[in-house]
């Protein structure tokens, strides 16, 4: 990278750093040093093709994603989260119950496994269609659907307290691909 | 609500949540590709040469395999800083340089007027990656790779040198000598040690028949000024124990500070010391005769501690601010001209070819409030290390910090 690179590059960073972290941290359940590793791991797979790039924040967050679901990922050792405790009450139209929720929500999408948790943040937070979501995660839309259904799934196991919260569309198509996802980033 | 909702809702508020950016993580990035290509450029030079280090130097470097993980190997993180805390408790490192230790110095009263300067150790504990307070020994260096130390006991001048392993915090083993000796330095391989001899401790301290400081009282302890009882110094092997003492001819007695060590060149086949007058540096061969100052090393300061850059092509120079900012130049080490100049009030080592770790202020304070910071050529960034260090110069629990290559 020349000179001039350098500079944008470090403009980029400078300028783009905050957004970046925020889904990073998504992506890590939370844990914001792992979501540290994981950003500084994508800007430095980044940087070795700055200058042939040319839409930089949409390659990094490609890395990023990809990154998190990569199978060396899945067998890099599994962080133990420390996960709020679960609320007494749950549900209803009052706000405190509805921010309880939220909370255990929290600590449940926190263990997920990473491939769960990178699905369910492109769909829900990215609000992606599932053919975006298979794109950016090299799979077909058959394993971003099944991937979406059982991690909700996995949510009403991990928080019980969810058992009251009507269930997701995604939950009511359960799909038969359940191929594993495999990405070279 | 539905599940789709909450998982929406759950991200989004998460997601909101400001995250401050790690400190120039942009460089950090660059640096670490810098050192990638690096890597890959040199890497069956390097691998030859670490073969042969290896096996002459095996305490000091890590032996690899089955050795328990170094705190430092474990997190290698271009840039580690706790700006929250002075003195340090946690790793603080950058690039290729980490804060090994660091002591705070106390005045330990003998007689009516006779006191020792003695310093507190902090060392790093390889297990924790904590610095851990230690009153074991006087004087301490600690070598490359950060997995031994050179240690002296408290008593000055000491019988015998122990290497300390940072790991396990113990002495592996003890380098017994003919004469005392006060000072050690590691050679840059971390191979050899210079150890330095005096007939008396350097660090004594007389009361002061003057107000030194100015406060009012006549309570002030100075060491004895143009009494230098140094008298030569040890080279020895770091394996082996093997080595030889050369004495250092008078003649420059009265232009010694109390303690001025002998520390080993850059390339470490001389060894050098400072003096209070010029040329204010003299080097010698292990032999103790009086040799040329090295090309790259005339332009050098003896108390600026960062010397040359790694790769040598660039001198660590004195302070160039003025009255309203900080700022240290950079010289060109052949000419002595200047080349650069860097935000830092006193630049300390060198974490690679373009980027010190140096002592600086906050614009405009007390130049005694200063803390770590790293520092770039050619960039006016300057990313805090360390907490400020608190008191004026020789205030008590000030501390002094000693760097190691990681």
């Amino acid at each position: 990278m020349d000179a001039q690179g350098q500079e944008q590059f470090r403009e980029f960073v400078e300028n783009r750093t905050s957004a970046l972290l925020r889904t990073a941290v998504l992506l890590s359940g939370g844990d914001r040093h792992a979501a540290e590793d994981l950003l500084q791991n994508a800007l430095i797979k980044a940087a070795g093709k700055w200058q042939r790039i040319d839409e930089p924040e949409a390659y990094v967050r490609q890395i990023l994603y990809r990154q998190q679901v990569s199978r060396w990922r899945l067998k890099w050792r599994r962080r133990e989260l420390t996960v709020a405790d679960p609320p007494e009450g749950s549900g209803g139209s009052d706000p405190s119950a509805a921010a309880e929720l939220r909370i255990v929500m929290r600590g449940a999408l926190a263990r997920l496994t990473a491939r769960q948790r990178t699905v369910l943040v492109l769909r829900y937070f990215e609000d992606l269609p599932e053919a975006d979501v298979a794109r950016i995660l090299g799979c077909s839309v058959g394993t971003v659907r099944s991937t979406t259904h059982r991690s909700l799934a996995r949510l009403r196991v991990l928080a019980p307290e969810l058992a009251a919260t009507a269930p997701a569309d995604a939950e009511r198509t359960p799909s038969r691909d359940f191929a594993p996802v495999e990405v070279r980033p | 609500m539905n599940m789709d909702q909450l998982v929406r809702d759950t991200l989004i508020e998460q997601g909101a949540q400001p995250q401050t950016p790690p400190p120039d993580l942009a460089g950090r990035v660059l640096a670490v590709r810098r050192r990638r290509r690096t890597r890959r450029i040199s890497g069956v030079a390097v691998a030859a040469v670490l073969a042969v280090a290896a096996a002459v130097a095996v305490p000091v470097l890590d032996r690899g395999g089955d050795e328990p993980r170094l705190a430092s190997g474990m997190n290698r993180s271009d840039i580690i800083a706790h700006p929250d805390q002075s003195p340090p408790r946690d790793l603080i490192a950058a690039g290729d340089t980490a804060l090994a230790a660091y002591y705070v110095m106390d005045m330990v009263r003998k007689t009516d007027d006779r006191a020792v300067a003695v310093r507190d150790y902090h060392l790093l504990d390889q297990r924790t990656g904590k610095y851990v307070r230690t009153t074991d020994w006087s004087v301490v260096d600690v070598a490359p790779g950060m997995r031994t130390a050179a240690v002296l006991e408290r008593e000055l001048p000491a019988r015998r040198i122990g290497l300390l392993d940072l790991l396990s915090g113990k002495v592996e083993h003890w380098i017994p000598v003919d004469r005392g000796v006060a000072g050690v330095a590691f050679s840059p391989d971390g191979d050899k040690l210079v150890a330095t001899t005096y007939d008396e401790n350097p660090d004594l301290r007389l009361r002061a028949d003057y107000d030194n400081d100015g406060d009012g009282r006549k309570n002030d302890w100075m060491p004895q000024f143009g009494g230098s009882s140094r008298t030569g110094f040890y080279v020895l092997d770091v394996d082996t124990g093997d080595g030889s003492w050369a004495r250092v001819a008078g003649g420059d007695q009265e232009h010694l500070n109390a303690r001025q060590d002998f520390a080993f060149s850059g390339d470490g086949g001389l060894v050098y010391s400072g003096l209070t007058t010029a040329p204010h540096q003299r080097y010698y061969d292990f032999e103790g005769k009086e040799a040329d100052t090295p090309a790259k090393e005339r332009h050098l300061h003896w108390f600026v501690d960062a010397r040359l850059s790694p790769d040598g092509s660039l001198a660590a120079g004195e302070f160039a601010g003025g009255s309203r900012a900080t700022a240290s130049e950079i010289l060109d080490p052949l000419t002595g001209k200047r080349l650069h100049k860097v935000p830092g009030q006193q630049l300390l080592a060198w974490a690679d070819d373009d980027r010190l770790v140096a002592w600086d202020i906050e614009p405009g304070a007390n130049e005694f409030h200063n803390r770590l910071v790293l520092v770039t050529i050619g960039s006016d960034k300057v990313v805090p290390l360390s907490g400020f260090r608190k008191g004026n110069d020789g205030a008590g629990g000030r501390w002094t910090p000693l760097f190691a290559r990681r």
